[in-house]
């Protein structure tokens, strides 16, 4: 039965299913509406062992027009079943997509941990399966030497962003080389704003209350043209200031 | 190559009316430490509305009590007490890093959440490979030095 629905939407979401990767380098004059950038989402399989029930709602409720990458919950998975569960998803797998083989070459347990990289795609395909309210991605521009994408997502309440962030390092830990640090939840203790640095992405999860006062999104596409930034009222000197020179050692 | 900047004088007595912050000479000993005056750079109003005392801080929490960049520090701002994140001080650090004129502090409540929503102020980047939660900080910077 959820075959045959997932069928369905598989097919409605056919024309979607190329979805471009638009990275977005901003310039200040731009609308804030188009900052938010669409990963790469192929839409290989779809497998359904009980505990995807969740993607069905997750396509409906995403705001974005993209389709979830498959392969992910294959991923999904090895980290929570055994090899067996594998096999009998692989035999559920529709073939909608043109990456069958791109499947098949996945499918080795052994060698797909070399195969796959903690990417941006990655990230945004599980923040979109674990139900991400208002996902943003913004790349930062190259003289900014922070990161290279900043992602802001949203929660439904604490608990959500809680999980989402655990989930998002229970990944990282499982796709990450020996080589590549350990990455930690920065503000566990604070309920409305958690933060993951990884490298070259950082993401913050943040409910949407506490989002309406910080806005970053609006400061990191329009860098010094942000509003809050112009309203703090610039330090002038005082009239009977004295200039002196003076070298510390 | 470190940022060296020239000093300004200020005359004490009429300090406080107009201008937020005192520029001091004197020679720096220890970074940031108990009683240091502290110039607070976000746009949070706690900081910014002005008061006859200058933010002091109360309390350093390391295990010496000197503050350097990334540290926390409990401070005395308008008569009440606020936890804040040093953000860069006077006295010269490691060689590639900024040193800078003021010693800058951002508030910070108790769950790590900055207070104000802006710096306009340059933070440091070496702030992030430091250990402790400073994406937040970072995350409302404008500019990065």
């Amino acid at each position: 039965m959820q075959v045959k629905t997932m069928n369905l939407l598989c097919h409605s979401r056919k024309v979607l299913s190329s979805v471009l990767r638009s990275s977005v380098l901003l310039k200040p004059a731009e609308a804030f509406g188009s900052i938010c950038s669409f990963s790469k989402a192929r839409c290989i399989s779809l497998s359904v062992p009980q505990h995807f029930t969740a993607n069905l709602t997750s396509c409906q409720h995403s705001h974005h027009t993209a389709s979830f990458t498959g392969h992910f919950d294959i991923k999904r998975c090895y980290s929570e079943s055994e090899e067996s569960r594998n096999s009998e998803s692989n035999g559920v797998i529709e073939d909608d997509s043109h990456e069958l083989d791109d499947n098949s070459s996945e499918n080795s347990s052994l060698s797909r941990r070399s195969l796959e990289t903690f990417s941006l795609d990655v990230l945004v395909s599980l923040l979109r399966q674990e139900n991400a309210v208002d996902l943003c991605v913004i790349k930062v521009p190259e003289q900014i030497k922070y990161a290279e994408y900043f992602i802001v997502v949203s929660g439904v309440s604490p608990r959500h962003l809680r999980a989402m962030a655990l989930y998002a390092i229970k990944v990282y830990k499982f796709l990450k080389k020996d080589e590549d640090p350990n990455v930690k939840i920065e503000g566990k203790d604070a309920e409305d704003w958690m933060c993951i640095d990884f490298g070259n992405m950082v993401v913050h999860f943040m409910l949407p209350e506490t989002r309406e006062v910080y806005e970053l999104e609006k400061l990191w596409t329009l860098r010094s043209y942000d509003e809050q930034l112009k309203s703090i009222p610039t330090e002038t000197l005082p009239e009977d200031f004295i200039f002196d020179v003076e070298v510390t050692k | 190559m470190e940022f060296k900047a020239s000093i300004c004088i200020q005359t004490e007595r009429c300090f406080y009316v107009y201008f937020s912050y005192l520029w001091n000479v004197s020679a720096v000993a220890a970074a940031i430490q108990k009683m240091t005056r502290v110039r607070v750079v976000d746009n949070s109003s706690l900081g910014n509305t002005p008061y006859h005392r200058p933010p002091r801080v109360i309390h350093v929490y390391t295990k010496n009590g000197v503050g350097k960049v990334g540290d926390r520090v409990l401070l005395a701002i308008k008569g009440q007490k606020k936890k804040a994140l040093i953000v860069g001080h006077k006295m010269p650090g490691e060689r590639m890093a900024p040193r800078f004129d003021s010693n800058n502090v951002v508030l910070i409540e108790d769950n790590g959440n900055p207070t104000g929503t802006r710096i306009k102020v340059p933070v440091p980047t070496h702030l992030r490979k430091l250990e402790g939660d400073y994406s937040k900080v970072l995350a409302i910077a404008n500019s990065f030095v």
